[in-house]
């Protein structure tokens, strides 16, 4: 089942003489429960295609579909719903509320919806991602790769159509960074989780079940491995 | 978002929220002490004119009989209309007027006087209270602008007052956009920020607005008090009492709280025009939009200047507001001090130097007519009593033919040019003020101007106001008739002239010489002195004396304070026996006087000092703020080498800029504003100047600079100070 779906994404920034063709004209899909990495060079775009696909930025051109819904067609109240229930985004910086506890942090998405968390799977997912005990910490009281786990973890509590991650392993050490790959893995396993693998690692991108190379804003190679 | 985020942030970032409720409680303090104090000084002086002179708006004057009064009664802006008995007469009516809106009253009052058959000469306005309510003769080309004046000084600081507000906010919320931004990127939609926004400036608003409006009305409670105390001594003034309109704390609540909904209600904005993204890189740092060269800078401080230069350009949006308060505050504070000297000058030219010589105690005598004081002759044999003048004013008019005018008058445009009047079938109708001294003193008065004593007949005073050639500052006088006639005919001052017949008086000589009297003559009056034996004939026939008369004594030699006191004292014991009586004397006033200037200054001073105290809280929050945001950039130029000895030459050079610009845009403001001041009022320059409150505006653009310099040095220290891997690296606590 098709989960993803970007025809003709162009993505211009700057105007005039200034401008920077940051994607040029994307076509690419994903079927639900796949794990792809997408890999290229700093400035390539893999990031902007994220964020596009994350409904945070918008594309200059070209159509994405993700569970069935245009998500260029939802104004901005639509696309923070959306953003809420159907996406999960882990940055490389975390981007944790720094005043609220690690449990706030991760339940965020659903007491914005003024729902009550499944406290099963909430307790699933940090027992999985080994925060149990963190959970009354603030961010700064946390390190690198647990404050990831954390942003991880906000991700995946709303279950959501597709987790995209965007470099979620360049600001932590080895030893973090195979962890928190392990564990995208894991809910990719376990969880059937869709997940979209944003890198500039490749040892990391082998580990997804299909590697996407980008150059100059373009597909140039799109190779399954499993 | 309340109970899951607004209330853990309020919790964690307690300097934010601390300096939120501090400024709306300062900024909310000082507007409704501000509000207050100029609403309870509006109301006093409307008290004071209507106590003074009566609270009616228009007056009408005439052969007005009952029906003619229901009339009036029944037109449509009319609330009010009544008789005044005490100025009314046989065959002249006067009737005042209250309407229900005043606005108007330029238009209804001619309506009025037609339907009557009087003409516009019947009418009178009541100028002074109407324009306390902005409300001036529409043909009036130069109406009385001080209340305006005022008004635009206290919009200023009120506006000043409103960014204290606003810059805080904006601080506080400017520095969250980044985390409003993860917020957008989790799934928070620009309502829920909205609504999240507004509640948490609720919360941390509403008592401090509501605890600082009611300390502002405390404390304009406490200066009304004050200025009573300064003027306690001041002969015959009306007690203030602390008066307060709902509307007031309303205005103050009202924009206080819109104040602070609309800047919390900002960023919420702001980020509704920029995708989750964009918020999220958001990290308070400083963007340059466009390529810019900061030239001057660059030229006399480098590299450094051309950095700081680019950070302020980067920053001019944020630093905009708190340039402008700044630079309202020291506008109002600069022009108000300006204004309070040049009243003063005012006030010590047109009062005390021109009649510092003509009494020494004054005693008023309450609805007494000058016929009826016998105590002339008791008084004049008091010991230390020099000279005694009793005297009373009457409101009478004069028809003078064209040709009657001097040649001087004519020479110079005649009344027309001199004084607006115009002349109806080659006639000129004047007022011709009356003033009735005792018998004795006006034969003294007669062998003053060199004439034979005489009671039978009046000296004029020729005299008229050449105000094309000279200001009411400098005035030079020109006679005002050819004086060739032996008689003059006086009218009612309040009948319609075709109406009335006039009573013929003989004129013993024209003057331009005056008795010594504390009076003030009108500019383009023809003035009557008249003894009172000739005064009890005619009376009834002219009517309009005041209900008050006056007793001038001078004491005998080089009276100082004690001996005026004890002289007055006497003087009012033996007056105040059979006659209501009030008394003051010349160096008493002088004291009172100086001591409610004193007052006024301390009160005005204190105002100054405030304006002051409020721009610099801005300046110093802002540039603080402003500091607090560029944690990254400083960073930034470290990790490329430069050394804290440079960092804190950029941070010079900034307080430099920040301190100085406002400064240069206020100087010239403010002596445009002395230049247009000095000139309206017509005083010499370098009388100004020399008294020009040069120290404490200097005092205050150096209190700004150093206040500049303290922000920047401890926010320097500060960012100095931080770890600069750590700030690179981590932007958890953003």
């Amino acid at each position: 089942m098709e989960i993803l779906k970007c025809s003709g994404v162009e993505k211009v920034f700057g105007k005039g003489g200034n401008q920077v063709t940051a994607l040029n004209g994307i076509d690419f899909s994903m079927e639900k429960g796949e794990f792809v990495a997408v890999i290229g060079a700093s400035g390539s775009g893999k990031s902007t295609l994220l964020h596009i696909l994350g409904s945070v930025d918008k594309p200059t051109k070209g159509t994405v579909t993700i569970d069935g819904v245009d998500i260029g067609g939802l104004n901005a109240t639509e696309a923070a719903v959306f953003r809420r229930r159907k996406v999960g985004l882990v940055y490389q910086f975390y981007n944790l509320i720094p005043t609220l506890t690690a449990e706030k942090n991760i339940l965020m998405p659903m007491l914005l919806d003024k729902r009550r968390p499944d406290k099963e799977y909430f307790e699933t997912i940090i027992k999985t991602l080994g925060i149990w005990d963190k959970m009354d910490s603030l961010p700064s009281q946390l390190s690198g790769g647990q404050q990831q786990r954390v942003a991880i973890a906000r991700a995946l509590i709303y279950r959501p159509a597709i987790l995209l991650a965007d470099e979620p392993t360049g600001n932590l050490d080895q030893k973090n960074s195979k962890e928190i790959v392990d564990l995208l893995k894991l809910s990719n396993r376990n969880l059937k989780q869709t997940i979209l693998l944003i890198t500039h690692d490749e040892k990391i991108a082998l580990e997804a079940d299909r590697i996407v190379t980008i150059e100059d804003g373009r597909i140039i190679a799109d190779q399954r491995r499993r | 978002m309340w109970k899951n985020y607004s209330k853990s942030y309020i919790r964690n970032n307690p300097a934010s929220g601390i300096s939120i409720m501090a400024a709306a409680f300062v900024a909310t303090m000082f507007l409704s002490l501000l509000c207050g104090t100029a609403y309870n000084f509006w109301v006093y002086e409307i008290e004071k004119i209507t106590l003074e002179e009566g609270g009616w708006q228009g007056r009408i004057a005439g052969e007005i009989d009952s029906s003619d009064l229901a009339m009036i009664q029944n037109y449509a802006n009319v609330d009010k209309a009544v008789i005044n008995e005490e100025l009314s007469a046989k065959g002249d009516t006067v009737v005042d007027i209250y309407f229900r809106n005043a606005r108007t009253i330029y238009q209804d009052m001619p309506l009025i006087s037609a339907r009557l058959g009087a003409g516009n000469a019947a009418i009178q306005y009541h100028s002074l209270l109407l324009s306390r309510y902005l409300i001036h003769d529409p043909e009036d080309t130069d109406p009385p602008m001080l209340l305006t004046l005022y008004l635009v000084i206290l919009v200023i600081v009120i506006v000043s007052l409103i960014l204290i507000i606003r810059n805080s906010f904006e601080l506080s919320m400017n520095a969250r956009i980044h985390q409003l931004g993860i917020f957008s990127s989790i799934g928070a939609t620009p309502g829920q920020i909205r609504i999240c926004l507004l509640q948490e400036a609720a919360v941390l608003s509403i008592l401090p607005i509501i605890l600082g409006s009611l300390t502002g009305v405390l404390l304009s409670r406490g200066l009304l008090e004050a200025v009573n105390i300064f003027a306690a001594d001041v002969s015959g003034r009306h007690q203030a009492a602390f008066r307060y309109h709902p509307a007031v704390y309303g205005f103050t609540i009202f924009s206080s709280v819109l104040t602070v909904l609309f800047s919390a209600w900002m960023p919420a904005w702001r980020l509704s025009r920029m995708t989750p993204l964009e918020a999220i890189r958001d990290k308070g740092g400083l963007q340059l939009k466009k390529k810019k060269h900061s030239r001057l800078l660059h030229m006399l401080f480098g590299m450094k200047g051309e950095l700081a230069g680019n950070a302020l350009r980067a920053q001019k949006k944020s630093l905009r507001i708190s340039s402008l308060s700044l630079l309202l505050s020291f506008v109002g504070f600069s022009v108000m001090l300006c204004f309070t000297t040049l009243a003063a000058i005012s006030t010590r030219y047109t009062y005390f130097d021109r009649y510092q010589d003509a009494w020494d105690v004054m005693i008023t005598l309450k609805d007494t007519g000058i016929s009826d004081f016998d105590l002339t002759r008791k008084l004049q044999e008091a010991s230390g009593v020099r000279d005694v003048t009793v005297y009373q004013k009457a409101e009478a008019a004069a028809i003078l033919p064209e040709e009657f005018l001097s040649s001087q008058l004519t020479a110079v445009g005649g009344l027309g040019a001199v004084a607006g009047i115009q002349s109806i079938d080659g006639h000129f109708q004047v007022n011709a003020p009356i003033i009735i001294l005792d018998d004795g003193s006006f034969l003294k008065y007669c062998s003053q101007i060199g004439i034979e004593p005489s009671l039978d007949g009046a000296i004029l005073l020729n005299r008229i106001w050449d105000s094309p050639h000279s200001n009411f500052r400098y005035k030079e006088y020109i006679p005002f008739v050819n004086a060739s006639g032996d008689t003059a005919s006086l009218y009612p001052a309040s009948v319609p002239l075709n109406s009335a017949e006039g009573t013929e008086i003989p004129v013993l000589s024209y003057t331009q010489t005056m008795p010594l009297l504390r009076e003030e003559y009108p500019n383009y009056a023809l003035v009557h002195f008249l003894p009172v034996t000739l005064w009890e004939k005619i009376s009834g026939r002219i009517g309009g004396a005041w209900p008050d008369s006056y007793i001038r004594i001078f004491s005998g030699g080089n009276a100082d304070l004690a001996d005026l006191n004890r002289l007055e004292k006497e003087l009012l014991q033996l007056v105040g026996a059979d006659y209501e009586a009030e008394s003051e004397n010349r160096v008493q006033e002088r004291l009172s006087n100086d001591s409610m200037i004193e007052g006024m200054k301390m009160i005005f001073g204190a105002f100054c000092v405030l304006l002051a105290i409020i721009g610099i809280a801005n300046v110093f929050s802002n540039t603080l703020g402003f500091l607090r945001q560029r944690k990254r950039e400083f960073a930034q130029y470290m990790s490329v080498g430069l050394t804290p000895q440079e960092m804190r030459g950029i941070f010079c050079i900034e307080a430099f800029v920040t301190a100085g610009k406002p400064l240069l845009i206020t100087l010239p403001l403010t002596v445009l504003f002395v230049q247009f001041a000095v000139t309206a009022s017509y005083l010499d320059p370098a009388v100004f100047w020399s008294e020009a409150p040069v120290l404490p505006i200097c005092l205050f653009a150096a209190a700004i600079a150093l206040f500049v310099a303290l922000a920047y040095y401890i926010g320097g220290k500060r960012l100095l100070r931080c770890d600069l891997n750590e700030t690179l690296r981590n932007d958890a606590l953003v």
